[in-house]
């Protein structure tokens, strides 16, 4: 039996806010723990780029939206990402902001292969707004996004502030825990229309749910180039089972092998290269 | 009702640190709680040392807790308070508590919104009556407000109240440990074969007794037990070793060679049941070098390896340290534990205003004595401790993280980089030792080397990589960049402004804090004849089979 339309959001958000990406144990470290700017630095190296992109999955699904209702809520989220209520500085580069202050060169990131962590991210919820239903999408970025964000930032913004961020370096999270509650709310209402069907409350949360995957992901990748940072030639930890006899010994004999080491630099240094730079991206998305 | 407890990470997986490199131990301390509860409660054990990053959302998630416990040591203090305010995130409605060695000595650091309860001191009883308590709560469908989570008259807790934490009567400690029950270790039954120390794997954890007498200055062990040691009886002992499936036990005493007569029960135990495990544990050396007989019997019964703090290669630091214990005693006993085929485990503490020739001296030293694994550490004043409260305001640093014994968070006398040069060193500075001892163990004990020389390749690859790691002087560097803001750093101080303890300071503040009770020491400890059974020596405090007496 399809559940109402009200019933169906309010088990989603549960659902989301209770979600182990929303609530990954990175982002309860850094509320807990004392990060410094330098960590805050390579988690805003990472970051930045989801930043960047973000308007450009809104723009995608303007274009494909059904109706005028949604288009409505779509714009609206836009006018607030390109600058109103930050007098008039876009989202990205408020980010910027925030980028320079932890001690890194926003311009020197836009010019890098994008990270893959943040590549990833990008890279699915690319198709998911393109290629995937509209409400898959509008799931992906909806839900997927106004719903979590909040909740993800109230754990970072602590970190930031312990840390020695004064409100204005930080306001691109402060600004999002304040914007995205009243999307989150514009959101409810536009989807409300379209949840009313079995096949459409699929999608929607398929599209949620894939975002959070994805947002897992990228969690643990930043948590894992933070360590590096800190630690780069740091032993490598078993994965969720212990690492076979085999495995352990050829792992350590790599590790020691120079002409090894050499060749696992150039492999990542190849893949990296296979990656677009940051402003490339952008561009790339602008003509889709 | 569901109950979830959790083992933290020491650190962010991967960051630099000794566990789940050297030795990775059962959580005891969940275990052993989790034993003490009620059977008509359900509960699971996560030990995120061993689980994937996501696996405590998806137990909060897919269990769906009444209670989430965790516990916590010094350098866990962020990672326990992450479990918990994860908890708070997901799972709203339980009950949030930590308890262990940080929550009973610091128990402000967990003053949170998201911890509704600390447990201080020894919590088998004091978590029993919160599960009891909480479940009625649950049971009559109450509303899960935090009036509800307010828990008057158990004693041993803090909670919060609308005027800040509350803290009640202190929870007495279980005089005879007989009386607790083992603990739990099907809990941990899934992670069979996960837990090791070196070679030998895979490996159970008990203990066998609690607390130590001495009162070492840069150890909080005898604080948070109040000076006490308290024992479970041989048969408990016997029981728990033979219960387990494993054949190399660690026994996680904080010192475990402390009373000549229970010792020699648990030989006549042993021998008597003819139970055959290897197991090691941790214990003083003064009492090896006095008692060589015992220790040889003991080897005999399955000794094969003792963690000891040596501490130093001088008597007057060993003095400014309270340790009570001679460099000729470690090196006597050295030699008792290699006669028995004892695997030597030897922990150092370098200073942090040393200089290069005080490094090269200890490892010279310890080259002498022929120890298994040399550890070397820095002297840290750990929270709890005499030294943390003599040099709180000269430190560099106040992030947990940096307490583990490898970071020198009081300033050093050798420029940051040079220090960290000479402490990288240690590893092939004493390498020479290491091989030597091990060589006398394969001699000596062929039957453990028999046993657990299939695990030597997998032990050397993945310490070898560790090794890495530490020999490179870079490594400390990078991890304490820009955390070194404490209130030493802030006050721009040197290590002319640290002035070393000389061994005194104690006995000064126990003029001061009168309800500190001054302990002495007899002088020759451990060859005194101990009081016939169930003779209380004079003055003891709950411990009828203490060597040491109050004044």
């Amino acid at each position: 039996m399809t559940q109402s339309a009200k019933a169906f959001l309010r088990d989603l958000r549960r659902e989301i806010e209770s979600h182990p990406a929303v609530n990954h144990l990175f982002l309860n470290r850094l509320a807990t723990s004392p990060f410094a700017k330098q960590d805050y630095r390579v988690f805003a190296e990472n970051h930045y780029a989801l930043v960047c992109i973000f308007t450009s999955y809104l723009e995608s699904l303007l274009v494909r939206a059904p109706d005028s209702e949604a288009k409505l809520w779509l714009a609206k989220v836009l006018v607030d990402e390109y600058g109103e209520g930050s007098e008039g500085r876009d989202h990205s580069n408020l980010y910027a902001s925030f980028l320079e202050a932890t001690g890194g060169d926003p311009s020197a990131v836009m010019s890098e292969n994008v990270r893959a962590p943040a590549h990833a991210f990008i890279t699915t919820h690319q198709r998911l707004v393109r290629e995937r239903p509209f409400l898959e999408g509008l799931g992906a970025v909806g839900p997927g996004h106004e719903w979590a964000i909040p909740k993800m930032f109230e754990a970072v913004i602590p970190g930031l502030r312990r840390a020695g961020f004064d409100e204005t370096e930080i306001q691109y999270f402060t600004l999002h825990v304040e914007q995205d509650d009243d999307h989150g709310s514009w959101l409810e209402e536009a989807l409300e229309r379209y949840a009313s069907e079995t096949q459409a409350q699929q999608e929607i949360r398929r599209g949620a749910i894939a975002s959070l995957e994805a947002r897992g992901r990228f969690w643990e990748g930043v948590q894992r180039e933070v360590i590096r940072y800190r630690q780069p030639r740091a032993p490598r930890p078993d994965g969720p089972k212990p690492r076979a006899l085999l495995g352990e010994v050829l792992i350590t004999a790599w590790d020691g092998f120079e002409a090894g080491k050499q060749l696992e630099d150039r492999v990542r240094g190849w893949w990296a290269e296979r990656r677009p730079t940051l402003a490339g991206l952008r561009q790339l998305t602008r003509q889709h | 009702m569901r109950i979830l407890l959790v083992m933290p990470t020491p650190f962010e997986t991967g960051r630099l640190g000794l566990e789940n490199v050297v030795w990775l131990s059962e959580p005891v301390a969940l275990t052993s709680i989790a034993a003490a509860v009620p059977e008509e409660h359900e509960i699971r054990l996560l030990d995120l040392r061993l689980e994937p990053e996501d696996a405590l959302a998806k137990a909060l998630v897919d269990f769906a807790p009444d209670l989430v416990g965790t516990t916590s040591m010094t350098t866990d203090v962020y990672q326990a308070k992450a479990v918990l305010r994860m908890t708070r995130q997901i799972r709203p409605e339980a009950l949030t508590v930590v308890g262990g060695h940080a929550p009973t000595l610091q128990p402000q650091e967990f003053e949170e919104d998201y911890i509704d309860v600390v447990v201080q001191g020894e919590g088998e009883h004091t978590f029993r009556e919160l599960v009891e308590r909480w479940d009625q709560v649950v049971s009559a469908g109450a509303q899960l407000d935090a009036v509800s989570r307010r828990f008057p008259g158990i004693p041993g807790v803090r909670y919060r109240d609308e005027g800040g934490y509350v803290v009640n009567a202190k929870r007495e400690q279980t005089v005879a440990l007989d009386e607790l029950p083992a603990p739990d270790r099907s809990l941990v039954a899934k992670y069979y074969g996960r837990y090791f120390f070196t070679v030998a794997r895979p490996m159970a954890s008990i203990f066998t007794s609690r607390g130590c007498s001495f009162d070492c200055n840069f150890c909080a062990i005898w604080e948070f037990y109040e000076r006490r040691t308290r024992f479970l009886s041989a048969e408990k002992i016997a029981d728990q070793m033979q219960a387990c499936k494993e054949d190399f036990i660690f026994l996680l005493d904080d010192n475990f060679l402390t009373s000549k007569r229970r010792l020699t029960e648990l030989c006549e135990e042993l021998e008597r049941r003819k139970l055959k495990k290897f197991w090691m544990t941790q214990g003083r050396t003064d009492f090896v070098a006095d008692n060589p007989e015992l220790i040889a019997r003991l080897a005999k019964n399955g000794l094969i390896g003792l963690l000891s703090g040596f501490e130093s290669n001088d008597d007057d630091s060993l003095a400014s340290l309270r340790k009570k214990n001679t460099w000729d005693k470690n090196k006597r006993a050295n030699q008792i534990l290699r006669d028995n085929g004892v695997f030597s485990t030897g922990i150092f503490m370098v200073r942090a205003d040393w200089t290069r020739e005080q490094f090269q001296g200890l490892y010279d030293y310890i080259n002498t004595l022929e120890i298994g694994i040399p550890l070397v550490t820095i002297l840290t004043p750990l929270p709890g401790t005499q030294l943390y409260r003599a040099y709180q305001d000269k430190l560099l640093t106040t992030d947990y993280r940096l307490f583990d014994l490898l970071h020198a968070v009081l300033p050093t006398k050798l420029p940051r980089e040079e220090f960290y040069q000479e402490f990288a060193r240690a590893l092939d500075a004493t390498e020479d030792s290491a091989h030597r001892a091990m060589k006398n163990v394969a001699k000596r004990r062929p039957d453990f080397m028999r046993k657990y020389a299939k695990n030597m390749l997998w032990f050397y690859a993945r310490t070898w990589r560790y090794q890495r790691v530490h020999r490179d002087y870079r490594s400390f560097l990078r991890d304490e960049e820009g955390l070194l803001n404490g209130p030493g750093a802030k006050a721009q101080l040197t290590w002319r402004d640290v002035e070393y303890p000389r061994g005194d300071e104690h006995s000064k503040q126990a003029q001061q804090e009168p309800g500190l009770v001054k302990l002495r020491i007899p002088k020759d400890t451990w060859v005194d004849e101990l009081p016939a059974v169930g003779v209380a020596p004079p003055k003891g405090r709950n411990n009828p089979d203490s060597p040491i007496a109050a004044e």
